[in-house]
């Protein structure tokens, strides 16, 4: 078992996400950084989509009941265990009555934090990621709190791994999103779409504090319809990571949390910065820039070139 | 058919422009067959007003070999045994505390409450898609009478049940949530529920049908 000690800002239970259901109208509702969630259970020694802890915020606690090995992923922080400091990406062992602390972040927005073993709750509409905004999934269908204690299936100890520090990926503002084109890219005027996706000539845009996890708002230079062109769209199903475009021109890139939406659609963002989402925080400086999907490709193909080196520096370490 | 790329996981069969039955019917047909097919690489199927939206795998399949098994499908849609739609009678409390913008429609279309209750009841609405939250049919078409701007500013919190307008839509909000339709009133029937399968009691392309009570 574990005890929340303190909830941090906000801290959910996600998974790999609560897919098949769309046609319902049903979210995926996953971690924003799948990734690191993948990374987490691996070296956890977990299924890869097992349940873990999303949070945003330091002052996260847990008071630890029985002896298992837990590992912290995501965000770069600082924990303190035991009193002892250290940084993440890294396993470790802890011990029945031992606490656990997130001090400090030091780079990024969202840190998961997950248990050799399997989290003692129901899924939900086969998931067990939360959707905050009606209620249901995760732990009780809510946010954590104080006091709240989360049953562990079978913990066990494993090999205390850390990730080396060049692997984790680089999480710092300004942020480079890159993104592909949408349906309705040509809905606007050219020349600021060049100079402000292509070029990146125009200033960067900022995380908007209104920011959520339905959607990052941007704020910045606005994107200009052309003329005659009706703003919204005949509502239409969305993607995770879709950017979408309201009649102020300012840009919202969808997270997990809807199917269908009625915004022009500029584009949407690559798979391979799609979990980078997660470190986008208000204030945040972004850059958006336009790539083809043979670009797309290569940044993904990149990217699953890194992963795999995570796993194989693993299993070198646990020789 | 044209199937178009959608980022590098997505495939968007547009069926036409406008919102038609025809071409929703056409969605439907298209919908329910892709999914009698249960394609393991396909995670989701999104279909809307015009459109299916398909999420797809791209580690298991790529958009071009996915494509032409979806084409080589084609000649099959259009003998596809289509199942009748249901129709869904939903009981609905009309005006006071549960329908705060019965007022306002009132005023802005200058019909009485009555007249009002009689046009929203009188219709056979379709189930255009689903979406926006959990099992929130998007029903129309709403008789032109009732046409109303959405709210200026959303409401925080709109309790679920809400029967609310927008535009040329009526839909029922099936969470609690912030929402910016006009509310004329709500239902006890429940829409979604995440404790129990089916979890939806709509299907893209059922028919409703409001009763006042």
């Amino acid at each position: 078992m574990i005890e929340v000690i303190h909830p941090g800002i906000l801290s959910i239970v996600v998974d790999g996400g609560r897919n098949g259901y769309a046609d319902y109208g049903v979210p995926s509702s996953s971690a924003i950084d799948l990734s690191a969630l993948k990374i987490l259970n691996t070296i956890l020694k977990n299924p890869t989509f097992a349940p873990a802890i999303e949070v945003i915020g330091s002052g996260f606690s847990l008071l630890f009941h029985a002896h298992m090995t837990c590992a912290i992923t995501g965000a770069k922080v600082e924990t303190v265990h035991n009193g002892e400091s250290f940084n993440t990406w890294t396993s470790f062992e802890v011990r029945r009555g031992d606490t656990l602390k997130i001090k400090n972040i030091i780079e990024g927005f969202r840190y998961y934090v997950g248990f050799s073993g399997i989290m003692d709750i129901e899924k939900t509409i086969n998931s067990f990621s939360t959707n905050l905004e009606c209620g249901f999934g995760g732990f009780k269908g809510r946010p954590l709190k104080k006091g709240d204690i989360i049953g562990i299936i079978n913990p066990r100890i494993e090999t205390s791994k850390t990730i080396p520090e060049d692997i984790i990926p680089n999480m710092k503002p300004p942020h480079m999103i890159h993104f592909v084109k949408g349906p309705e890219y040509t809905y606007f005027v050219p020349k600021i779409l060049k100079s402000l996706f292509e070029k990146n000539t125009l200033s960067c845009y900022k995380v908007s504090p209104k920011t959520n996890r339905t959607g990052i708002r941007l704020e910045g230079i606005p994107l200009l319809f052309k003329k005659g062109i009706e703003k919204s769209i005949i509502s239409e199903g969305v993607l995770p990571g879709t950017i979408q475009i309201p009649g102020d021109g300012m840009p919202i890139i969808m997270l997990n949390e809807r199917t269908i939406g009625g915004y022009a659609r500029v584009g949407v963002v690559t798979r391979a910065d799609r979990d980078l989402l997660a470190h986008l925080k208000p204030g945040d400086e972004v850059q958006l820039r336009l790539v083809n999907k043979n670009e797309a490709k290569r940044l993904s193909k990149r990217k699953n070139e890194i992963y795999w080196a995570y796993t194989k520096t693993m299993k070198e370490v646990s020789k | 058919m044209e199937y178009l790329r959608y980022s590098e996981d997505g495939i968007r069969i547009v069926l036409g422009n406008t919102i038609e039955l025809s071409v929703n019917k056409a969605v439907r047909r298209y919908y329910l067959y892709l999914k009698s097919l249960r394609i393991e690489e396909i995670v989701d199927i999104i279909p809307s007003y015009c459109s299916c939206l398909i999420r797809f795998d791209p580690d298991a399949i790529t958009f071009r070999n996915l494509v032409s098994r979806l084409k080589n499908e084609e000649t099959h849609i259009s003998v596809f045994d289509v199942p009748e739609p249901i129709i869904h009678e939903i009981p609905v409390e009309y005006g006071g505390e549960t329908g705060p913008d019965m007022g306002f429609v009132v005023s802005y279309t200058n019909l009485s409450e009555k007249e009002i209750i009689a046009i929203h009841t009188s219709n056979l609405y379709t189930v255009y898609t689903i979406g926006f939250m959990p099992g929130f049919p998007y029903l129309g078409t709403l008789d032109q009478r009732l046409y109303v701007p959405r709210l200026e500013t959303p409401r925080t919190k709109v309790p679920k049940g809400s029967v609310g307008l927008a535009q040329l839509q009526t839909g029922i909000y099936t969470y609690e949530s912030p929402g910016g339709w006009q509310i004329i009133g709500k239902t006890t029937s429940t829409l979604f529920d995440h404790t129990k399968e089916p979890y939806c009691l709509m299907m893209m392309g059922d028919k409703v049908r409001f009763i006042s009570i």
